[in-house]
Protein backbone atom coordinates (compact mmCIF):
# COMPACT_ATOMS: atom_id res chain seq x y z
CA UNK A 1 0.00 0.00 0.00
CA UNK A 2 1.21 3.47 -0.85
CA UNK A 3 2.18 5.58 2.04
CA UNK A 4 0.14 8.75 2.60
CA UNK A 5 3.32 10.71 3.18
CA UNK A 6 4.71 9.51 -0.13
CA UNK A 7 1.63 10.76 -1.96
CA UNK A 8 1.80 14.08 -0.20
CA UNK A 9 5.52 14.43 -1.06
CA UNK A 10 4.80 13.59 -4.66
CA UNK A 11 2.04 16.20 -4.82
CA UNK A 12 4.34 18.75 -3.24
CA UNK A 13 7.05 18.07 -5.77
CA UNK A 14 4.61 18.27 -8.65
CA UNK A 15 3.36 21.60 -7.34
CA UNK A 16 6.93 22.89 -6.97
CA UNK A 17 7.73 21.78 -10.51
CA UNK A 18 4.68 23.59 -11.88
CA UNK A 19 5.50 26.76 -9.96
CA UNK A 20 9.10 26.78 -11.17
CA UNK A 21 7.98 26.23 -14.76
CA UNK A 22 5.52 29.13 -14.51
CA UNK A 23 8.28 31.30 -13.03
CA UNK A 24 10.60 30.37 -15.88
CA UNK A 25 7.92 31.26 -18.43
CA UNK A 26 7.16 34.49 -16.60
CA UNK A 27 10.80 35.56 -16.65
CA UNK A 28 11.07 34.68 -20.35
CA UNK A 29 7.98 36.73 -21.19
CA UNK A 30 9.53 39.68 -19.37
CA UNK A 31 12.83 39.44 -21.22
CA UNK A 32 14.75 38.20 -18.18
CA UNK A 33 16.50 35.35 -19.95
CA UNK A 34 19.17 34.56 -17.37
CA UNK A 35 16.58 34.18 -14.62
CA UNK A 36 14.32 32.16 -16.93
CA UNK A 37 17.13 29.69 -17.63
CA UNK A 38 17.88 29.33 -13.90
CA UNK A 39 14.24 28.45 -13.08
CA UNK A 40 13.83 26.10 -16.02
CA UNK A 41 17.07 24.31 -15.14
CA UNK A 42 15.58 23.67 -11.70
CA UNK A 43 12.50 22.12 -13.31
CA UNK A 44 14.48 19.63 -15.41
CA UNK A 45 16.55 18.77 -12.36
CA UNK A 46 13.38 17.96 -10.43
CA UNK A 47 11.81 16.16 -13.35
CA UNK A 48 14.07 15.28 -16.29
CA UNK A 49 10.95 14.21 -18.21
CA UNK A 50 9.38 17.67 -18.31
CA UNK A 51 9.27 18.34 -22.06
CA UNK A 52 7.70 21.78 -21.64
CA UNK A 53 10.67 22.95 -19.57
CA UNK A 54 13.06 21.79 -22.30
CA UNK A 55 10.97 23.51 -24.96
CA UNK A 56 11.05 26.74 -22.96
CA UNK A 57 14.79 26.44 -22.46
CA UNK A 58 15.11 26.06 -26.23
CA UNK A 59 12.97 29.15 -26.72
CA UNK A 60 15.07 31.25 -24.34
CA UNK A 61 18.33 30.15 -25.99
CA UNK A 62 16.93 30.79 -29.46
CA UNK A 63 15.79 34.27 -28.44
CA UNK A 64 19.30 34.95 -27.13
CA UNK A 65 20.71 33.88 -30.50
CA UNK A 66 22.28 30.70 -29.04
CA UNK A 67 20.95 28.43 -31.72
CA UNK A 68 23.06 25.36 -31.00
CA UNK A 69 21.95 25.21 -27.39
CA UNK A 70 18.37 25.84 -28.52
CA UNK A 71 18.54 22.87 -30.89
CA UNK A 72 19.78 20.60 -28.10
CA UNK A 73 16.87 21.61 -25.89
CA UNK A 74 14.24 21.13 -28.61
CA UNK A 75 15.71 17.71 -29.36
CA UNK A 76 15.51 16.84 -25.69
CA UNK A 77 11.86 17.96 -25.55
CA UNK A 78 11.12 15.80 -28.60
CA UNK A 79 12.86 12.79 -27.08
CA UNK A 80 10.32 12.94 -24.28
CA UNK A 81 7.35 13.98 -26.42
CA UNK A 82 7.95 13.26 -30.12
CA UNK A 83 4.69 15.01 -31.08
CA UNK A 84 5.51 18.34 -29.42
CA UNK A 85 4.34 20.60 -32.27
CA UNK A 86 6.05 23.85 -31.31
CA UNK A 87 9.34 22.06 -30.58
CA UNK A 88 9.18 20.37 -34.01
CA UNK A 89 8.51 23.71 -35.73
CA UNK A 90 11.38 25.47 -33.99
CA UNK A 91 13.83 22.64 -34.53
CA UNK A 92 12.93 22.42 -38.22
CA UNK A 93 13.42 26.14 -38.62
CA UNK A 94 16.83 26.04 -36.94
CA UNK A 95 18.07 23.07 -38.92
CA UNK A 96 16.80 24.64 -42.12
CA UNK A 97 14.23 21.98 -42.99
CA UNK B 1 0.30 42.69 -58.35
CA UNK B 2 0.50 40.01 -60.99
CA UNK B 3 2.25 36.81 -60.02
CA UNK B 4 5.91 36.56 -60.92
CA UNK B 5 6.59 34.19 -63.78
CA UNK B 6 9.70 32.04 -64.08
CA UNK B 7 10.96 29.51 -66.56
CA UNK B 8 13.29 26.81 -65.33
CA UNK B 9 15.17 24.76 -67.87
CA UNK B 10 16.82 21.62 -66.58
CA UNK B 11 15.39 19.70 -63.65
CA UNK B 12 18.48 18.32 -61.96
CA UNK B 13 18.82 18.69 -58.21
CA UNK B 14 19.27 22.47 -58.42
CA UNK B 15 16.55 23.12 -61.00
CA UNK B 16 14.13 20.82 -59.22
CA UNK B 17 14.61 22.49 -55.83
CA UNK B 18 14.38 25.92 -57.41
CA UNK B 19 11.14 25.02 -59.20
CA UNK B 20 9.57 23.62 -56.04
CA UNK B 21 10.65 26.60 -53.94
CA UNK B 22 9.45 29.22 -56.38
CA UNK B 23 6.10 27.44 -56.75
CA UNK B 24 5.91 27.18 -52.97
CA UNK B 25 6.33 30.94 -52.76
CA UNK B 26 3.36 31.45 -55.06
CA UNK B 27 5.19 32.19 -58.31
CA UNK B 28 4.10 30.86 -61.68
CA UNK B 29 6.67 28.34 -62.81
CA UNK B 30 7.15 26.71 -66.17
CA UNK B 31 9.55 23.78 -65.78
CA UNK B 32 11.22 22.24 -68.81
CA UNK B 33 13.33 19.10 -69.10
CA UNK B 34 13.91 16.35 -71.62
CA UNK B 35 13.44 13.64 -69.00
CA UNK B 36 9.82 12.52 -68.77
CA UNK B 37 10.20 11.22 -65.22
CA UNK B 38 11.50 14.52 -63.90
CA UNK B 39 8.77 16.45 -65.68
CA UNK B 40 6.22 14.12 -64.15
CA UNK B 41 7.70 14.55 -60.67
CA UNK B 42 7.38 18.31 -60.74
CA UNK B 43 4.12 18.50 -62.70
CA UNK B 44 1.77 18.56 -59.72
CA UNK B 45 3.71 21.33 -57.99
CA UNK B 46 4.37 23.89 -60.71
CA UNK B 47 2.04 25.81 -63.03
CA UNK B 48 3.21 23.93 -66.10
CA UNK B 49 5.77 21.21 -66.72
CA UNK B 50 6.84 20.41 -70.24
CA UNK B 51 8.98 17.66 -71.67
CA UNK B 52 11.00 19.37 -74.40
CA UNK B 53 14.42 20.01 -75.86
CA UNK B 54 15.24 23.59 -74.87
CA UNK B 55 18.00 23.86 -77.47
CA UNK B 56 15.38 23.67 -80.17
CA UNK B 57 14.56 27.20 -81.30
CA UNK B 58 11.07 26.33 -82.55
CA UNK B 59 10.08 24.48 -79.39
CA UNK B 60 11.25 27.29 -77.15
CA UNK B 61 9.41 29.94 -79.16
CA UNK B 62 6.21 27.89 -79.11
CA UNK B 63 6.24 27.96 -75.32
CA UNK B 64 5.67 31.70 -75.45
CA UNK B 65 8.04 32.63 -72.66
CA UNK B 66 9.21 36.09 -73.69
CA UNK B 67 7.06 37.70 -70.97
CA UNK B 68 8.62 35.73 -68.13
CA UNK B 69 10.27 37.74 -65.38
CA UNK B 70 13.32 35.51 -65.53
CA UNK B 71 14.51 32.26 -67.05
CA UNK B 72 16.94 30.05 -65.21
CA UNK B 73 19.13 27.74 -67.25
CA UNK B 74 19.89 24.93 -64.82
CA UNK B 75 21.30 22.47 -67.31
CA UNK B 76 24.08 20.67 -65.49
CA UNK B 77 25.66 18.21 -67.87
CA UNK B 78 26.03 19.72 -71.28
CA UNK B 79 27.82 23.05 -71.63
CA UNK B 80 26.79 23.17 -75.27
CA UNK B 81 23.10 22.77 -74.43
CA UNK B 82 23.37 25.38 -71.69
CA UNK B 83 25.05 27.94 -73.94
CA UNK B 84 22.67 27.31 -76.84
CA UNK B 85 19.62 27.63 -74.59
CA UNK B 86 20.96 30.86 -73.07
CA UNK B 87 21.49 32.31 -76.51
CA UNK B 88 18.00 31.34 -77.63
CA UNK B 89 16.40 32.81 -74.50
CA UNK B 90 18.14 36.13 -75.09
CA UNK B 91 17.06 36.09 -78.74
CA UNK B 92 13.47 35.43 -77.78
CA UNK B 93 13.69 38.49 -75.54
CA UNK B 94 13.46 37.05 -72.03
CA UNK B 95 14.17 39.96 -69.68
CA UNK B 96 16.53 38.20 -67.35
CA UNK B 97 18.48 35.02 -67.94
CA UNK B 98 20.27 33.37 -65.03
CA UNK B 99 22.63 30.53 -65.81
CA UNK B 100 23.92 27.82 -63.54
CA UNK B 101 27.63 27.72 -64.24
CA UNK B 102 29.18 24.36 -65.01
CA UNK B 103 32.81 25.48 -65.07
CA UNK B 104 34.55 28.88 -64.85
CA UNK B 105 35.01 28.88 -68.62
CA UNK B 106 31.37 28.05 -69.20
CA UNK B 107 30.45 30.90 -66.85
CA UNK B 108 32.58 33.33 -68.85
CA UNK B 109 31.05 32.24 -72.14
CA UNK B 110 27.53 32.49 -70.71
CA UNK B 111 28.23 36.05 -69.54
CA UNK B 112 29.67 36.98 -72.95
CA UNK B 113 26.60 35.80 -74.82
CA UNK B 114 24.32 37.81 -72.57
CA UNK B 115 23.50 35.86 -69.41
CA UNK B 116 22.47 38.46 -66.83
CA UNK B 117 23.84 36.41 -63.99
CA UNK B 118 25.86 33.25 -63.63
CA UNK B 119 25.57 31.32 -60.38
CA UNK B 120 27.73 28.50 -59.08
CA UNK B 121 25.50 27.00 -56.38
CA UNK B 122 28.14 24.70 -54.90
CA UNK B 123 30.86 27.34 -54.87
CA UNK B 124 28.47 30.00 -53.54
CA UNK B 125 27.16 27.68 -50.83
CA UNK B 126 30.71 26.68 -49.87
CA UNK B 127 31.64 30.35 -49.53
CA UNK B 128 28.63 30.96 -47.29
CA UNK B 129 29.30 27.88 -45.22
CA UNK B 130 32.95 28.83 -44.79
CA UNK B 131 31.90 32.30 -43.72
CA UNK B 132 29.40 30.95 -41.20
CA UNK B 133 31.95 28.48 -39.78
CA UNK B 134 34.64 31.09 -39.38
CA UNK B 135 32.31 33.87 -38.22
CA UNK B 136 29.33 32.23 -36.51
CA UNK B 137 28.01 35.58 -35.32
CA UNK B 138 27.67 36.81 -38.90
CA UNK B 139 24.50 35.07 -39.95
CA UNK B 140 24.04 36.09 -43.54
CA UNK B 141 25.75 38.37 -46.00
CA UNK B 142 24.55 39.71 -49.30
CA UNK B 143 27.09 41.25 -51.62
CA UNK B 144 26.04 44.67 -52.79
CA UNK B 145 29.25 45.40 -54.68
CA UNK B 146 32.67 43.73 -54.50
CA UNK B 147 33.44 46.01 -51.55
CA UNK B 148 30.13 46.55 -49.80
CA UNK B 149 27.93 43.97 -48.14
CA UNK B 150 24.69 43.75 -46.27
CA UNK B 151 25.19 41.51 -43.26
CA UNK B 152 23.01 40.13 -40.52
CA UNK B 153 25.02 40.06 -37.33
CA UNK B 154 24.07 38.79 -33.91
CA UNK B 155 24.42 41.81 -31.63
CA UNK B 156 27.55 41.34 -29.52
CA UNK B 157 27.02 41.34 -25.74
CA UNK B 158 28.84 44.67 -25.42
CA UNK B 159 26.14 46.33 -27.55
CA UNK B 160 23.22 45.11 -25.40
CA UNK B 161 21.41 47.86 -23.49
CA UNK B 162 23.03 50.62 -25.51
CA UNK B 163 21.19 52.88 -27.92
CA UNK B 164 22.26 53.29 -31.54
CA UNK B 165 23.18 56.85 -30.69
CA UNK B 166 25.52 55.65 -27.93
CA UNK B 167 27.05 53.01 -30.18
CA UNK B 168 27.51 55.48 -33.02
CA UNK B 169 28.42 52.71 -35.39
CA UNK B 170 28.89 55.02 -38.32
CA UNK B 171 31.81 56.73 -36.61
CA UNK B 172 33.30 53.78 -34.77
CA UNK B 173 32.78 50.97 -37.29
CA UNK B 174 31.87 52.76 -40.54
CA UNK B 175 28.67 50.76 -40.63
CA UNK B 176 25.08 51.82 -41.18
CA UNK B 177 22.36 49.99 -39.28
CA UNK B 178 19.57 49.34 -41.74
CA UNK B 179 17.30 47.26 -39.54
CA UNK B 180 17.04 45.33 -36.31
CA UNK B 181 15.43 41.90 -36.14
CA UNK B 182 14.11 41.18 -32.67
CA UNK B 183 12.39 38.22 -31.08
CA UNK B 184 9.57 39.28 -28.79
CA UNK B 185 8.41 36.67 -26.26
CA UNK B 186 4.67 36.13 -26.22
CA UNK B 187 2.07 33.96 -24.54
CA UNK B 188 -0.25 32.08 -26.87
CA UNK B 189 -3.95 31.56 -26.13
CA UNK B 190 -3.09 27.95 -25.38
CA UNK B 191 -0.91 29.11 -22.48
CA UNK B 192 2.23 28.08 -24.33
CA UNK B 193 5.16 30.43 -24.75
CA UNK B 194 6.45 31.54 -28.16
CA UNK B 195 8.18 34.50 -29.69
CA UNK B 196 7.26 36.62 -32.64
CA UNK B 197 9.86 38.19 -34.87
CA UNK B 198 9.75 41.92 -35.34
CA UNK B 199 11.76 43.84 -37.89
CA UNK B 200 12.50 47.46 -37.05
CA UNK B 201 13.38 49.13 -40.33
CA UNK B 202 15.56 52.25 -40.21
CA UNK B 203 15.69 52.25 -36.40
CA UNK B 204 15.67 55.54 -34.50
CA UNK B 205 18.91 56.67 -32.78
CA UNK B 206 17.19 56.08 -29.42
CA UNK B 207 16.54 52.40 -30.17
CA UNK B 208 18.31 50.21 -27.64
CA UNK B 209 19.91 46.94 -28.64
CA UNK B 210 18.36 43.98 -26.82
CA UNK B 211 19.90 40.60 -26.10
CA UNK B 212 19.56 38.31 -29.12
CA UNK B 213 18.95 41.18 -31.56
CA UNK B 214 20.13 40.62 -35.10
CA UNK B 215 21.38 43.84 -36.58
CA UNK B 216 21.34 44.32 -40.33
CA UNK B 217 24.27 46.47 -41.32
CA UNK B 218 25.63 47.89 -44.54
CA UNK B 219 29.36 48.35 -44.87
CA UNK B 220 32.69 46.96 -45.94
CA UNK B 221 33.64 43.37 -45.18
CA UNK B 222 36.55 44.29 -42.95
CA UNK B 223 34.37 46.66 -40.92
CA UNK B 224 31.64 44.05 -40.52
CA UNK B 225 34.29 41.62 -39.23
CA UNK B 226 35.26 44.13 -36.54
CA UNK B 227 31.96 44.11 -34.69
CA UNK B 228 31.82 40.37 -34.15
CA UNK B 229 32.89 39.12 -30.77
Amino acid sequence: MVDKKEISDLKKRKKEEETLLEMGKFYFLNGKYKEAIAELEKVVKLNPKNSEAYYNLGLVYETKGMNEEAQKMYKQALKIDPKYKLAIEHLNKLTGI
Amino acid sequence: MAKLQFVIIGLGTFGMHLAKNLAGKGAQVLAIDEDEEKVHEVSTLVTQAVQADATNDKTLRELNISDADAAIVAIGESMEASILTTLLLKEIGVKKVIVKGISPLHGQVASKIGADKVVFPERDMAERLAESLVSPSILETVELSPEYNFAEVLAPARFVGKSLRQLDMRTHYHLNVIAIKRKIPELLDSGETEFKEEVIIAPEPNEEIAEGDIIVVLGKDKDIEKIKE
